[in-house]
């Protein structure tokens, strides 16, 4: 923002900072008595640190006051126009000197428009390529909505209020330890809080100054500042991702395994439409893609299969696709060409990034063995099938390999697979995960459907958790899923938050 | 991995078959010398439809020239996705063809494992094999004239796949490679195409020198060496000090070892020699730290019956043991004592329990007590495959 706004003509952007601030400021005072309120109030605080002896404490708020009351970043050189510095020197104080005080002064534009207020209006989002302002700004708030509900924002501000008055205890710093502590954590908090009003600030900046712009018919300014939207909005995406899939283990690669449900042939050819619709969902991702076990149905598709999905984040999106999928359909499978409902289980296992998290397993509790092996073998038997079946013996999962064309890198990926599921059982264990996306396929109850895909009468496909709709199985069939898989995401972080919701 | 102690038996001059088997013993690998250039190039109608077309290995072998496994020849050729497609589909419906008849004949490979095997085909075959995962998908179809660069042109590709289903030409043969333990090695007709079952020699080597540095730091053999599966695989468990000897009598074989020795950049620890099993070694009498070996060992009764893959495409000479299957394996026992230096290690490979038992009981008693720690050890089917042991 800084580096952005640096280069700005200065003057214009003081102008304009300034009246945003202040219009800020008046707006609220509209509303007269909490202003007021709020302003007093921190005046007492005010007072009553400046009586305590504790340098550290009134330094650090001292230290909020002037960076954030001044306009530091910008060159010595500026031009501050006088009268509305002083007023807003003191809004920009008030606001960032508690978390209380920045909530009430939520940054807005000129025109009193909040990132709330451009959610509320719900915009449409076009493409990035479109120049259209509204729609920049529309996905922009959008981001910073999920970043706050993973921020579990309610809570966040609770618990800077309450670290706020435990600071503000006169006799805090008779226990240097326990106010050290305190004033650290109050301080992360501020910097996640401040880091994301900033970024609301930035966004009203711009909006300010594109409409300046139009109204001076400033093109090269107008331009400019569509441009910087345009990155706010890829960077607020990035963010919101980093947001989204913050999970201990998101980040990892992982195993995704389709298994059929009851019904024949039409739910194994309906499993196996499933493990290619990861498997293309994967490659457009840009993930390596790999079949590490497979079992073929007996006329068509799969009774059950598992794939390694290579790359950063695998297990953070592929998470969501954990429970059951169902199908309708006219089976190609059913010469009466009656409609057939199928089910199709998905189950998602992290691969841990980390060696040390992982369970140490014993060679000894081990028992492997050749899959499928029969006759004398050795010289007599010239097959490519080595496959490998391996247990451990203490949990009794099992895992199976016969996609490598080697039965060492059978047995190194049947291990694989094997550590990750034991791996899984001993997080499920300590309960460290959301229990449903530790759930491996043989738990996964078959009652647990999470999406509807129908072919036939009509054609839709629906998330039942999300309610998320499209009207193009084909191409979600293709591996269109991210729609899906975001929506279920941001959706979790909403029950995430309602849980904090006081 | 499952160790048995050898149970004692009664002694050898007692048991009809190690005697009968001892009498024949002088070194039965001359036998069939004769047989090895017919035998070699038998197969070769088939197999001079591909031809190595560049990047050849440099002539090693004075008598016969490697071939390039298919994945590592040039990309000269390309098809559209399209044709590749075509030809996808009519693969997969000649093997599915097969259904399990090849199965109930001779034990051969059903029609699931010979659709694995036309992906593993087109994986070498075509440049890009990522492509492979989407062939016949609805999403293809909007790129299907694209074009595909292949690394065999079409027409040899479609001759090639009906070489595997109507003439059971082993796939390792037409690609020309096996994939062993974490090694991708060069074979071709004339040379044993090795089995998972002997990737647990080098497992087995590992845990020896693992414990013993001495025997890390020794000479090793591998005895019919064949593709030298065993010499390359145990020359990167001993690392940078390993020192290998690797011995063949068939002059396929050896050049095709000393190719696979080449393409590991082995040449400074393995040394290939051509001869008959310690003919080519007698100045290392007593020298060795490690020994091992997967002769051929199977009865030769049994040779006619073999699964068509094997049977008819396979060396003889890397197959036929004897009468008992044993003629090799005995022979090599009968030296193991003398050319091994004491504390040395050695591993066999054999035709299951049988020859398992009779070799541990031949190696603890009648080779004049010399072994100690005589040990059978199962494969991952869980039949006795090996015996291994110590010089004392
Ligand atoms: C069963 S194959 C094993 C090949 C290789 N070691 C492997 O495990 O894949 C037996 C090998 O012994 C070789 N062989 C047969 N008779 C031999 C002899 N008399 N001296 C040396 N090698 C012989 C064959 O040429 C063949 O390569």
């Amino acid at each position: 923002m800084v580096h952005f706004l640096a280069r700005r003509s200065t003057l214009r952007y003081l102008i304009l900072r300034q009246t945003s601030k202040l219009s800020a400021s008046m707006s609220t005072s509209q509303s007269g008595p909490q202003t007021t309120n709020i302003f007093t109030s921190q005046l007492r605080q005010l007072r009553n640190l400046s009586s305590n002896d504790s340098v550290l404490a009134s330094g650090n708020v001292i230290s909020h006051l002037i960076f954030s009351g001044n306009p530091t970043n910008l060159p010595k050189s500026a031009k501050v126009l006088p009268g509305y510095n002083q007023r807003s020197l003191i809004s920009c104080g008030v606001r960032l000197f508690s978390s209380q005080a920045a909530a009430a002064t939520e940054p807005s534009t000129s025109d009193g428009l909040t990132v709330e207020g451009i959610l509320a209006n719900n915009w449409t989002i076009l493409d990035e390529s479109e120049n259209d302002w509204k729609s920049h700004a529309s996905a922009i708030a959008q981001s910073i909505h999920l970043i706050k509900k993973r921020l579990q924002w309610k809570k966040l501000m609770v618990r800077l209020d309450l670290l706020s008055a435990e600071l503000n205890k006169p006799n805090l710093w008779d226990d240097p330890v326990h106010a050290g502590k305190i004033s650290r954590k109050h301080g992360s908090l501020m910097g996640k809080m401040k880091e994301v009003m900033a970024f609301e600030q930035e966004l009203c900046e711009h909006i300010d100054m594109l409409k300046l712009a139009r109204e001076e018919n400033d093109s090269e300014l107008e331009s400019e500042t569509m441009k910087a939207l345009l990155r706010m909005r890829r960077d607020s995406k990035e963010k919101e991702l980093e947001a989204m899939l913050s999970g201990e283990h998101d980040s990892s690669s992982c195993f995704i395994e389709v298994q059929a449900g009851a019904g024949g042939t039409e739910s194994m050819d309906w499993a196996s439409m499933v493990m290619q619709m990861y498997k293309s969902w994967a490659q457009r991702r840009g993930y390596r893609v790999s079949v590490v076990d497979e079992m073929p149905g007996d006329i068509a598709g799969i009774k059950r299969a598992t794939i390694k999905v290579d790359g950063e984040y695998a297990f953070g999106y592929a998470k969501a696709e954990v429970g059951v999928h169902r199908l309708v359909r006219i089976s190609p499978f059913d010469s009466a060409k009656r409609r057939h409902t199928s089910f199709a289980a998905v189950a998602v296992i992290p691969i841990l990034k980390d060696v040390s998290s992982r369970v140490q397993i014993k060679e000894s509790d081990l028992r492997i063995e050749r899959f499928r092996a029969g006759g004398a073998g050795g010289q007599h038997v010239n097959t490519t099938e080595s496959a490998v079946r391996i247990m451990h013996i203490p949990t009794g999962i099992t895992a199976t390999c016969q996609n490598e064309r080697s039965q060492h890198q059978n047995k190194a990926s049947a291990m694989a697979v094997l550590q990750s599921r034991v791996d899984q059982l001993e997080m499920a264990r300590q309960a460290q995960m959301n229990a449903q996306h530790t759930e491996s396929l043989t738990e996964i109850s078959w009652g647990n459907q999470i999406r509807t895909y129908v072919l036939h009468p009509y054609r839709m496909v629906k998330d039942l958790r999300t309610n998320y709709e499209v009207s193009d199985p084909d191409a979600v069939l293709d591996g269109d899923l991210d729609g899906f898989i975001l929506s279920f995401l941001s959706a979790s972080l909403d029950k995430d938050e309602d849980q904090y919701a006081i | 991995m499952m160790k048995a102690r050898c149970l004692l038996r009664a002694p050898y001059s007692s048991s009809p078959l190690v005697s009968s088997t001892l009498h024949r013993f002088c070194k039965p690998g001359n036998k069939f010398a004769s047989q090895n250039h017919t035998l070699a190039f038998s197969s070769s109608v088939s197999s001079s439809s591909v031809s190595p077309i560049s990047s050849s290995p440099s002539p090693l072998s004075s008598h016969h020239k490697p071939q390039v496994p298919l994945f590592l020849r040039p990309p000269i050729y390309s098809a559209t996705l399209s044709d590749l497609t075509n030809f996808f589909n009519w693969g997969k419906t000649l093997a599915s063809s097969v259904g399990s008849s090849f199965e109930q004949i001779d034990n051969g490979p059903d029609a699931t494992l010979l659709l694995r095997e036309l992906k593993w085909f087109l994986d070498d075959a075509v440049e890009d094999s990522s492509l492979i995962l989407h062939l016949g998908t609805p999403q293809n179809e909007r790129f299907l004239s694209m074009e595909v660069r292949l690394r065999a042109g079409l027409d040899q590709i479609y001759q090639l796949w009906k070489q595997r289903i109507e003439e059971r030409r082993p796939l390792q043969y037409i690609v020309g490679c096996e994939h062993w333990r974490d090694l991708v090695l060069s074979v071709e007709e004339g040379v044993l195409i090795p089995r998972p079952e002997t990737e647990k020699i080098v497992d087995l080597v590992e845990d020896v020198v693992g414990k013993c540095g001495v025997l890390r730091e020794g000479l090793w053999v591998d005895l019919g060496t064949g593709s030298g599966a065993l010499a390359v695989g145990i020359a990167r468990v001993l690392g940078k000090s390993g020192k290998l000897i690797a011995t063949d009598l068939s002059p396929v074989a050896v050049a095709v070892a000393r190719y696979n020795v080449e393409r590991y950049g082995l040449q400074g620890s393995i040394e290939v020699r051509q001869g008959s099993w310690f003919d080519p070694l007698m100045d290392l009498e007593g020298e060795l730290a490690g020994m091992v070996s997967n002769p051929p060992y199977i009865p030769s009764k049994d040779i006619s019956g073999l699964q068509a893959e094997v049977g008819k495409h396979e060396p003889g000479l890397a197959l036929d043991g004897g009468v008992e299957g044993m003629d090799h394996l005995i022979y090599l026992c009968m030296r193991t004592s003398t050319m091994l230096k004491p504390g040395g290690f050695f591993a066999f490979e054999t035709n299951g329990e049988k020859q398992c038992n009779l070799l541990a009981h031949y190696l603890e008693n009648a080779a004049g007590s010399n072994f100690r720690d005589v040990s059978i050890v199962s494969d991952f089917a869980g039949i006795l495959r090996f015996v291994t042991g110590y010089r004392k």
